[in-house]
């Protein structure tokens, strides 16, 4: 194997190690909303600060791989949307961090509705994180391909929480506060989807040549 | 081939443009939403097409740059600030068109409250992009670091229509679905400002070779 193939399996593995932790970071934030669990949420506070310092050690060795290897075509392009996806990885890290704060202040209030969209919601989530990154790893445009599908199913799982928590507000103005903050997570984890399928883009871009980035009808 | 220098020029116009048609949809989706504008809200979100072709033009220089100069060093790194660039302007006119559709929809319901706060935001967070910007083209690490403060007036600003919805929410609840495209819009504000944030402690790093990234204020120079 070349030198360079090496280095690229090498931040293959890092962003693969990154992904791990942020999908873990979702699962877990989700789960101290969901059953009140505080150490779940500290956990990811704890997390971050690895999440945070693989993103620099990510950015580092890309950039001297493109210093010492100077790659041309593909293996460029490969470089740059590990950049890209690290990038989308650490946002990620930040958003369960967000959903981690809530699940804290929701800590001491009764439910005021049952958690199961939320769940199911974050479920669909964890396996587009997951994919994204296999469809990376292992240069799969059909797994990149059903990341984008999947997208859709969370809009539509946010959207009808979103509706049924206003009326939720509408109903009795103490559930204000709580639905609100029900209505920040699921807003999250919308945006934690959004990031991978901007992974899920890039992989399709890296494998069949074509910039599905801001064009919805050629999904 | 052509010269580098002359070529990374290019590339610095061609995110100031960008940067220029970003800063003009955040105003003007703000401004929308203070004046019920519906048309001034159509307007941000046919430009988002022209930002996000932008977008795309820019990955495309900066990779053919990479190609075909094999910068090392600082070029490399300014090259690669620029890839992040692009992605901050790119969301930050995402977050723009957001406002703009909460724009739309707010024009056809009564108003919640007298805007005065979430005006003065935008405009802070224009002042942000735009100097961000401009310590980015001019290599200025001190330009960038005078970006930094202003993310904490943004953040007050945002706290304090939170509350006072909140408060307008639980005095009457008809106005839920409203107020809360109110938060949400102060939140993208605040997004938007997080993002200049990005920019300026780019420069700073580009500059002083400090990553001030998840660092805590007191290492901010």
């Amino acid at each position: 194997m070349r030198h360079f193939e090496q280095e690229l399996e090498q931040l293959k593995g890092k962003l693969l190690e990154m992904s791990a932790l942020v999908e873990a970071a979702v699962q877990r934030s989700v789960a101290a909303v969901a059953q009140k669990d505080r150490s779940a949420a500290d956990q990811v506070f704890r997390d971050e600060e690895r999440i945070n310092a693989l993103e620099m050690e990510i950015d580092e060795f890309a950039i001297n791989l493109l210093a010492t290897q100077q790659p041309l075509a593909a293996d460029l392009r490969l470089v740059v949307a590990a950049l890209k996806i690290n990038t989308d990885l650490e946002r990620m890290g930040d958003l369960s961090v967000t959903i981690a704060e809530r699940a804290i202040s929701l800590l001491s209030e009764p439910v005021i509705k049952p958690m199961m969209d939320i769940r199911h919601m974050s479920a669909l989530v964890e396996s587009m994180v997951r994919k994204s990154l296999d469809a990376f790893v292992a240069n799969d445009a059909d797994m990149a391909r059903s990341v984008l599908a999947s997208d859709d199913a969370v809009d539509s799982l946010r959207t009808a929480s979103y509706h049924e928590l206003i009326s939720y507000m509408e109903k009795d103005p103490q559930n204000i506060p709580q639905a609100l903050d029900l209505i920040g997570i699921t807003r999250s984890l919308e945006r934690i989807a959004d990031h991978s399928t901007n992974i899920a883009e890039d992989v399709l871009f890296l494998v069949k040549g074509i910039d599905v980035r801001h064009h919805s009808e050629v999904r | 081939m052509r010269h580098f220098a002359v070529e990374l020029e290019e590339l610095n116009q061609a995110l100031l443009e960008m940067g220029g048609l970003v800063e003009s949809s955040i105003h003007c989706s703000v401004q929308a939403l203070v004046d019920r504008d519906e048309r001034m809200a159509r307007r941000v979100i046919e430009d988002e097409r022209r930002i996000n072709q932008m977008e795309l033009d820019v990955d495309a220089r900066v990779t053919r740059l990479l190609a075909l100069n094999q910068p090392v060093a600082r070029d490399l790194r300014l090259l690669i600030m620029a890839l992040k660039i692009n992605t901050d302007l790119e969301r930050m006119g995402d977050l723009a068109v957001n406002m703009a559709e909460r724009a739309i929809s707010l024009s056809k319901v009564p108003p919640v409250k007298p805007l005065v706060d979430t005006p003065r935001m935008a405009s802070l967070v224009e002042d942000m992009l735009h100097r961000s910007l401009d310590a980015f083209v001019k290599r200025d690490a001190t330009l960038a670091a005078q970006v930094l403060p202003a993310d904490d007036e943004v953040d007050s600003l945002r706290d304090k229509i939170y509350s006072e919805l909140l408060e307008l929410m639980q005095l009457n609840p008809t106005v839920v679905p409203a107020a809360i495209h109110l938060m949400f819009v102060a939140r993208n504000l605040e997004r938007i400002a997080d993002h200049t944030t990005n920019i300026a402690e780019d420069v700073i790093f580009l500059v002083r070779g400090v990553d001030v990234r998840h660092h805590a204020t007191e290492n901010r120079v």
